[in-house]
């Protein structure tokens, strides 16, 4: 609000308050629309919905920051020193749904695995790794 | 160079600022009585003595139950009655033999307070909290902190969290035994263990009034570092010590949360019965309800801490030994900017190669790759900052001081601590060597001993600051040197052991027939930590008799040192600078400038210094 | 202070340290010390790192329930958990949940308000609108409550317990008379004063795990005959009357016939726990809210060097709160 007169800026904040709400009401309605409630039969693609939604989100969270909590109007520095860190946060959320992935696909193997019958008339050939798996390895 | 003549009264009140500070001190509302002086002081110089010495009497009992847990594993078959009086039912005495044994479950207990204790209590508040609170007003030319009443804040949820650990070695189920880690299920299922019932509730407890402490703290000094710098203090000018301070004040501030999220979903896992980080599984026989959680996910969470938490311990500890190694060498610090830039580097690096930690976990290999090359990456940087202490003592004029000698010796202990990190970076070498008393050497001599140097040589240089008396020097050489051969005796060894798959938190190797032929090699580790320990004992009654018996300070500035903590009154009050706040005209280093031996901040440049500066730009 | 007074000009908090005429008398560059080189007093400065390590905390949350929610083979539709609207109505899918974040974010504008009419020393002002804001936090808070009772109590939602899921394949719910034509029997028992009727293969034991329903929802309407697809939400009926779970039998086109199963517990541990601790902000934020109200109405603000930069510092944590429902909102309610 720096270089904002008083009225001007209490207009600006009425003004986010419906950016925000309509900007909400896009996500609802994407989630509605995109899965089929509104419009029958007409769906979104999944990762179309998924990277909309967040990206919307992330101008929320952006104009929360910059509007509302008057980062715009600080000095550039303070709001690196802030918002940069969570950088920090990219790679985490990278390797922690990349593990969880894992452990997925790690226990639907298991359960696989589980669910296999073994076929007895194989005899053993006295060596650790049998063949025949190592071919279907490959 | 006209330098040499300059009277620091006259330049301080000439020079300085006048920030009216007698006008808000009439009789100063802080410190009234003994109680507001001492004890809820909000003097940033008393909270620090606090920090120190609350962390020692923590590092006290930390080592010691170091030192009974030492005589199981090197002694495994000699008695332990004579500290039944101490330990109580923890010691089974053999009515026919009189042998005395220390209860298995206890030995857990203690292996985990004494890394708790020790990482938590004494290397992070004890060093970071201390040397924080000390410095960093007196060197940036602050009257206090930021917030004087939430640094006082930061220090009693410090002290609390102590309370509730203390209370906690004495609970008939023993303290929390699952590792100073607490990895579940030992911390997630109360029944899992001895310990893991009251125990790991009242660690939970502490530690996160811990984490408030350290939230309190760390906002305080990164704010009173951006704000209160006296005039001249460009963040380029600032001591090294500064920088340190900051940035793991801000690494405590991003790391620390995320433990609190861990330990609260713990805290959930135990009372609530939900299934965050347990799956499947048996106890005593009996299947219990938790399925689809992932143990794992606290492993990440943990780290995710754990790994900068590791640095928080080690930045302070470098800043300090940078500090008294330029200082004592009678020379500026080599490569100043690639300094700080190291700093900056390890902190950006220290957020992304938790996982190597967990190698041995089941983390799965393509993301294990990556933090394999990042973990390795840190190699850079702190090889860079080696290369510059070497460097900042190579043709100086070294003062072998107690001070002096602790901060090479940390050099010394982080090469080779350092270098065994490379190993263990190495996914594939980490799974043989993960667990056993390799990684037990590699950070104990990295981490561990390398902090306590740093600490010491902050603790013997800044002493004549805190106290106005000096430290005894010889008991103070003893102290170096036998901790010096001491350390390395207890902790090289281990390498070998490690090699050679011994695991760690074992209670005993002597039934093993693979680990048998080490028993004397225990012995010989177990001998060396009790000479060890003795020598601290020697360290803490120097420290106390030199508060009142020490020689006494006769100059500001008994080093000859060139940061604004020297420019202060011998026994300065709170506020630390009686008159104006001293300006600052030049960085920290100026030591050697020009034949002159060194050259205070706040000495104003000469023209044609400043000629040259404007050269530079 | 004039209207237009930007905030950036607050004068430094009281006391010693900050003080106006140390720090603002001299030029020079920003960050050549005397000066704050973010020109943000250091009250502030706390703040925002304070909100910063706050939400570190937040995403060590929000990441461990990515991760969980990566690790399980099915999730529930939020879309189908999250139907229910006060008096009484059913699928209406994320209305309520929309009608929340209206709420948060109007008490958001209203505090954005108090602290402009802070920054004209206008102490009705801020406290009008501070009361205001106090008002959105606790309708907030009492949607939440309504919103978790209605979970708990009413679906049977806990946090070791998740009765919604999605099929993993499709088929058709079973009537009694087909399931008992599937060789189960017929069985029916008292609990809580009430009858519950199920079916078990013969020989089984009557435990939990064996027991088969017929498909109903909480309104006692009978769903069997019912088909659905694949991926297809699904909720497991908790029976008010006799205080069981009612997993249904189903058909697969193979003929096989199948039970519904729970699905990840996770899901309600996670819900409950996040935004329990949302929850616990934003109540401690009407605590907060209320104190510095009456500090407001107590004149204590209006002659301090920094004024109501108070009021300005539990805006910034009141934002916050706000800034995190986006991310609680976005993955819990929209992913
Ligand atoms: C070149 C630098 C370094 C590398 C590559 C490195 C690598 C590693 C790796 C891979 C481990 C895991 C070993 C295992 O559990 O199997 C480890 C453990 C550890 N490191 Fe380092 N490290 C380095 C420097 C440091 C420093 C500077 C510190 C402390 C100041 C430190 C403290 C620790 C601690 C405390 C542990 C063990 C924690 C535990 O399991 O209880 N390391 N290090
Ligand atoms: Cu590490």
């Amino acid at each position: 609000m720096a270089d904002l007169s008083y009225e001007d800026s209490k207009k600006l904040v009425f003004k986010g308050m419906a950016l925000l709400a309509v900007v909400t009401l896009i996500e609802v309605a994407i989630a509605l629309v995109g899965k089929g409630y509104v419009i029958e039969g007409f769906h979104l693609p999944v990762w179309l919905m998924y990277i909309s939604m967040i990206g919307l989100s992330l101008y929320k969270a952006y104009f929360i920051v910059y509007e509302f909590m008057h980062m715009k109007y600080e000095v550039k520095g303070l709001a690196m020193s802030v918002l940069l860190p969570t950088g920090l946060l990219v790679w985490a959320v990278i390797a922690f749904f990349n593990e969880g992935n894992s452990w997925n696909q790690r226990r639907t193997l298991i359960k696989e695995k589980n669910a296999e019958t073994i076929d007895d008339t194989r005899k053993s050939t006295g060596s650790i790794i049998d063949l025949k798996d190592v071919k279907n390895l490959n | 160079m006209s330098v040499v003549n300059y009277d620091e009264d006259v330049l301080i009140k000439e020079q300085g600022f006048d920030d009216h500070f007698h006008d808000h001190h009439h009789g100063d509302k802080y410190q009234s009585n003994f109680i507001t002086t001492y004890i809820f002081s909000q003097d940033h110089k008393i909270i620090g003595k606090q920090f120190l010495i609350t962390g020692m009497i923590w590092a006290i009992i930390g080592a010691g139950m170091s030192i009974i847990f030492r005589l199981q594993l090197g002694f495994p078959d000699d008695s332990l009655t004579w500290i039944k009086p101490l330990l109580g039912k923890w010691i089974t005495v053999n009515e026919t033999t009189g042998i005395g044994t220390l209860a298995p479950e206890f030995y857990y207990a203690l292996v985990t307070m004494h890394g708790t204790i020790l990482v938590f209590f004494v290397l992070t508040a004890g060093l970071s909290g201390t040397f924080s609170n000390l410095l960093i007003p007196l060197q940036i030319g602050a009257r206090d902190m930021a917030s004087p009443l939430l640094n006082m804040l930061s220090y009693w949820f410090f002290f609390i969290a102590g309370v509730v650990m203390f209370c906690s070695l004495f609970l008939s189920t023993g303290p929390f035994a699952g590792g100073w880690t607490a990895y579940p299920p030992l911390s997630a299922l109360p029944q899992a263990s001895d310990g893991s019932g009251a125990g790991m509730t009242m660690w939970v407890a502490s530690l996160v009034l811990f984490v408030v402490s350290v939230l309190l703290g760390g906002v305080n000094y990164i704010t009173t570092v951006l704000n209160l710098r006296t005039k001249g203090m460009t963040m380029w000018r600032m001591p090294l010590t500064i920088w340190a301070f900051l940035i793991t004040a801000i690494l405590g501030l991003l790391s620390f949360p995320v433990l609190v999220s861990a330990l609260l979903l713990v805290m959930c896992d135990r009372g609530l019965g939900t299934s965050f980080f347990l799956s499947e599984i048996f106890v005593g026989g009996e299947a219990l309800n938790h399925v689809g959680g992932s143990p794992v996910l606290y492993q990440h969470l943990f780290w995710f801490l754990g790994h900068p938490e590791v640095y928080i311990i080690i930045l302070p500890a470098m800043g300090l030994t940078s500090e008294v190694l330029s200082v004592h060498a009678r020379k500026p610090i080599f490569g100043y900017k690639a300094m700080v830039f190291s700093i900056l580097a390890i902190a950006f690096l220290s957020f992304i190669v938790w996982a190597h930690h967990m190698f041995m976990s089941g983390v799965n290999p393509f993301i294990s790759n990556f933090f394999v090359i990042f973990t390795l990456i840190i190699a850079v940087p702190s090889a860079v900052k080696v290369f510059n202490w070497i460097a900042t003592l190579y043709g100086g004029n070294i003062r072998f001081v107690s001070a002096m000698l602790f901060a090479m010796g940390f050099v010394s202990l982080f090469i080779s601590g350092g270098l065994t990190g490379i190993f263990l970076g190495n996914a594939a070498i980490d799974i043989q060597m993960h667990d056993t008393y390799f990684v037990v050497a590699h950070f104990h001599i990295v981490m561990g001993i390398a902090a306590f140097f740093g600490m010491f040589a902050g603790i013997y240089h800044w002493f004549p600051k805190m106290y106005g008396r000096f430290m005894n020097e010889t008991l103070g050489r003893i102290h170096f040197w036998g901790t010096m051969i001491g350390a390395y005796a207890i902790f090289w060894p281990m390498h070998y052991l490690g090699m050679a798959g011994v695991p760690r938190r074992y209670y005993r190797f002597d039934n093993f027939e693979t680990f048998s032929h080490f028993s004397q090699m225990n012995q010989f580790i177990t001998i060396a930590a009790i000479i060890v320990f003795f020598l601290q004992i020697l360290f803490v009654v120097n420290f106390f008799v030199s508060i009142w018996k020490g020689k006494r300070v006769t100059t500001k500035n008994p080093w000859g040192a060139t940061t604004l903590e020297w420019t202060t009154p011998i026994d300065a009050g709170h506020g630390n600078w009686p008159g104006n706040i001293p300006a600052v005209h030049r960085w920290a280093y100026d030591y050697g400038k020009d034949g002159v031996e060194f050259i205070p901040q706040i000495v104003p440049l000469t023209d044609e210094e400043k000629e040259n500066e404007a050269d530079l730009h | 202070m004039a209207h237009d007074t930007a905030h950036t000009d607050v004068i430094p908090e009281q006391g010693h340290l900050e003080h106006k005429d140390y720090m603002d008398s001299h030029d020079g560059p920003a960050w050549g010390g005397g000066k704050r080189p973010f020109k943000a007093s250091y009250g502030k400065l706390m703040m925002w790192y304070f909100l910063l390590s706050d939400a570190f905390t937040f995403a060590g949350f929000l990441i461990a329930y990515g991760a969980i929610r990566f690790s399980m083979p099915t999730w529930p539709v939020p879309d189908h958990v999250f139907s229910a609207f006060p008096g009484g109505f059913h699928g209406w899918p994320l209305i309520f949940v929309t009608v929340m974040t209206f709420v948060l974010i109007l008490s958001s504008v209203t505090m954005v308000r108090a602290v402009q009419e802070g920054h004209r020393r206008n102490k009705r002002g801020v406290m009008f609108w501070m009361a205001l804001t106090i008002i959105g936090g606790a309708a907030f808070l009492g949607c939440q409550a309504w919103e978790w009772n209605t979970m708990i109590n009413e679906e049977g939602v806990t946090v070791t317990k998740n009765p919604f899921s999605t099929h993993l394949q499709g088929g058709t719910y079973l009537t009694g008379a087909e399931i008992e034509g599937a060789g189960f029997e017929k069985v029916m028992t008292e609990t809580h004063g009430k009858t519950a009727t199920y079916y078990l293969e013969p020989g089984a034991e009557d435990i939990e795990e064996n027991r088969l329903f017929v498909k109903q929802n909480h309104q006692k309407e009978v769903l069997a005959g019912e088909s659905f697809k694949e991926e297809d939400p699904y909720l497991i009926t908790y029976n008010h009357d006799t205080h069981l779970y009612e997993p249904s039998a189903f058909k697969t086109p193979d003929g096989s016939i199948h039970k519904e199963a729970f699905g990840p517990i996770a899901f309600g541990s996670l819900f409950f726990f996040i935004t329990g601790f949302h929850g616990f902000h934003v109540f401690s934020g009407v605590v907060f809210l209320l104190i510095i109200l009456i500090n407001v109405a107590s004149g204590l603000y209006h002659n301090r060097s920094n004024n109501y930069e108070m009021v300005e510092k539990i805006g910034l944590y009141w934002h916050f709160v706000d800034l995190v429902w986006v991310f609680v909102f976005l993955v819990f309610y929209l992913l």
